[in-house]
Parts: C-alpha cells; structure tokens; sequence
C-alpha cells in the first residue's frame, strides 16, 4: 500500500502487522488504566480503539492535536529493558474537572500533585500491563507535571525519544470518565531502540 | 514544524506555534521587507537526508539565506531573531535533557558562520512559546501559553535600534 499523506497508521518504517501488534499492546495498557482511573473515581471510564502512530517527527506532533491549545499534562519517565515515556493530556478543563471530582483546587500545587498522582496510577497501571505482556522489566519514574503549549509539549519529548531517526511512534488512547466532561490522551512515546525492542518481545520484529 | 516560509508582502505574518526545545529564527532584510522564519527542531541533519530544511539548524540557516535571497534580499544586510529552546521537562529519557540548549548553540553557529548577527532573542527557560513575525511593520512578538503577546524586537526600517537589541 503506498503511504498517504494525513493517513494514520502508514509509515514505511513499520509493518501494518507491527503496528497492529503495537495497537493491541495499547488497547490492553490503556484497558488496564481505564480500569484503574474508573476504580479511583468510582465512575466508568470510556475507552476508544487505540491508534498507532508511526510518522516523521512534525507530523506525529500535529498528529496528536492543535499545537496552540494550552493543554495539562503528566510525563512518567519509564526506564528498564526499553525506555518510553508516558504522557498524559489533559485540556485544561478536564483538568480542573478532574480535580473536582478528587475535591482538590485546580491550578494549585495541591492541585497538581493530584494530577501528577492520577499519572503515576494510571502510567504505572499501563507499564505493569505492557510489562507482563511483553515479559520485560520495565520501571516508572517519578511524574511532572506541566500546563503549557499541546504542540511545545509533544515536540519537546519525541525530540528526545526519536531524535535523529525521523520516524515518531505514538500509541494514542482517548479515556473519557462518564458523565463528567473530563477527557484525556494517554499518549506511550517508546525511545526508537525501544520499539525495535518492543516488537521483538511481540514476535513481530525486523530480525 | 520542521518548516520554513519566507515572504516579501507587507501584510503577511510568519508564525512558529507552539515552540518548546523548537527555535524559531527568523532572518529578514528589514530595508528591503523581506523575512523568512524557520521551525527548527533539531541542531544537526545527521543522516536525515530527506528531512524537511527547516527541522535541522545547520541546513534551516542556509535555506533561510537562499530564500530571502530569492526575494531580493542582500546578504549583507540581513538580522536575525531567535525564540524557543526552552527546558520543559526534566526528564533523562533519550536525549531530551538538554535539546533546547543544543538546538540554541547550534543555531548561533549556523548563524555565526553565515555572518547574520542576533539582534534580539528570547532563548532558554521553561515555558513554551509562540512566535510571530509581522512582515510590514518589521516585529517579533512572542507569547506564552496564557500569556499577553510581548514585542521582542521592533525592526522598521525608521528605527536605527531597538531597546531591546542584543548584539553578539
């Protein structure tokens, strides 16, 4: 199939059938943070289908959303046998709805370690799920939090996690709390060494 | 992101949204009313071959130059202007420590070899930034996400020097 411009999911760097294999392992991460976010909140939580997003490092940006929305965020540095970051967005009133509902001020320290909390859970959640899947170690690290530009964000860390290479992999979930207007991106931004790693544990890589 | 525009028309305005460890350089022949802005991402090309010219410092500096040129740009008098390489996150994953900070020394090299001085900068710290540049009156402003949009430099042609002028 030729790559299309815009098209998710086509890349000439990765296979349909890796990319299919890297959905699933999102579709799982993300079912098990689901669950964990609904058991916090004591509401249910909605999941779409995960998207796996392999694309050259601007697009991938733009991929994720409008680069001027100012949006909340948690990044979970994971380290072990691959490193990855995970990355959580918040639009800025989901935020604060978010923080309602766990009866904390929005805006305030406070505030923001509560995000930062919900970040480890659900990060954390997410990794153990990939781990076990996958049979690998893999650790999270302490979360920051930060509220800024959706496309400074997103730029600022595949820089780090592709650098060179060219080609972004993102695996995109959407988790929506009912009844509620809180919705978020859960965003798994794996290093490119660590997706070769990835899709070789799965039995789908390149060797 | 990773582009590059360049115009001559007076009412044009040339933006890099969202600039995080991105810098955004804009270089402009002010008596002529030529500018052009590039969205770098990274500071050098490396084996990229088929990267876009504005993502990396050391090809968006000359395919700046090129392209100011096409529009009647000299060389002699062209001034640049920087915004972005902030730290956002410190987080030792990948190389993402110190980005920002590479990207800015890389794009002063660039810079510095091709004999364009800065005239002004807003480079480093931790927030994100939007630049725009207003082609007519020949500014930069930036903003930050909630922020006012600030004047950085002020380039008519009628001013000799603006109060905020940095000189490298």
């Amino acid at each position: 199939m030729p790559p299309q411009e815009g098209a998710p999911n086509v890349s000439t760097d990765y296979s349909d059938l890796q990319l299919d294999a890297l959905r699933e392992l999102a579709n799982i991460g993300s079912g098990t943070a689901a669950t964990a976010l609904a058991s916090l909140l004591g509401r249910e939580v909605e999941l779409a289908v995960p998207r796996a997003l392999a694309l050259p490092l601007a697009d991938a940006v733009d991929a994720v959303g409008p680069a001027d929305a100012t949006v909340s965020s948690v990044v979970l540095p994971i380290v072990g046998d691959i490193e990855a970051l995970v990355l959580l967005l918040f639009p800025t009133a989901d935020a604060e709805t978010l923080c309602g509902l766990l009866g904390v001020e929005p805006g305030t320290e406070v505030g923001d370690s509560a995000i930062g909390e919900i970040g480890n859970i659900l990060g954390t959640s997410y990794i153990n799920a990939l781990a076990s899947m996958a049979a690998m170690s893999l650790e999270p690290k302490p979360p920051h939090v930060v509220t800024d530009m959706l496309g400074a964000i997103v730029a600022s860390l595949l820089t780090g996690t592709v650098g060179e290479t060219g080609t972004a992999l993102v695996l995109d979930s959407e988790l929506e709390v009912a009844d509620a207007a809180c919705s978020l991106s859960f965003l798994l931004l794996p290093t490119t060494g660590g997706v070769a790693e990835l899709l070789g544990r799965l039995g789908v890589g390149n060797d | 992101m990773g582009e590059l525009a360049a115009s001559a028309s007076a009412e044009d305005e040339l933006m890099s949204i969202g600039l995080g460890s991105c810098i955004g350089v804009a270089v402009v022949d002010r008596a002529r009313g030529v500018a052009a802005l590039a969205h770098v991402m990274l500071p050098d090309a490396a084996a990229d071959a088929a990267a876009p010219p504005g993502k990396y410092a050391d090809r968006a500096v000359p395919a700046l130059v090129r392209e100011v040129e096409a529009l009647g740009a000299r060389r002699v008098r062209l001034e640049a202007v920087l915004v972005g390489g902030a730290q956002m996150f410190d987080v030792g994953v990948g190389s993402a420590l110190d980005i920002g900070a590479r990207n800015a020394t890389a794009v002063r090299a660039a810079l510095a070899q091709a004999r364009i001085p800065v005239r002004a900068e807003e480079v480093g710290g931790r927030r994100g930034r939007t630049m725009r540049l207003h082609v007519g009156p020949m500014t930069v402003t930036v903003k930050e996400a909630g922020g006012r949009e600030v004047e950085l430099w002020n380039g008519s042609p009628s001013t000799r020097r603006s109060p905020v002028e940095v000189m490298h």
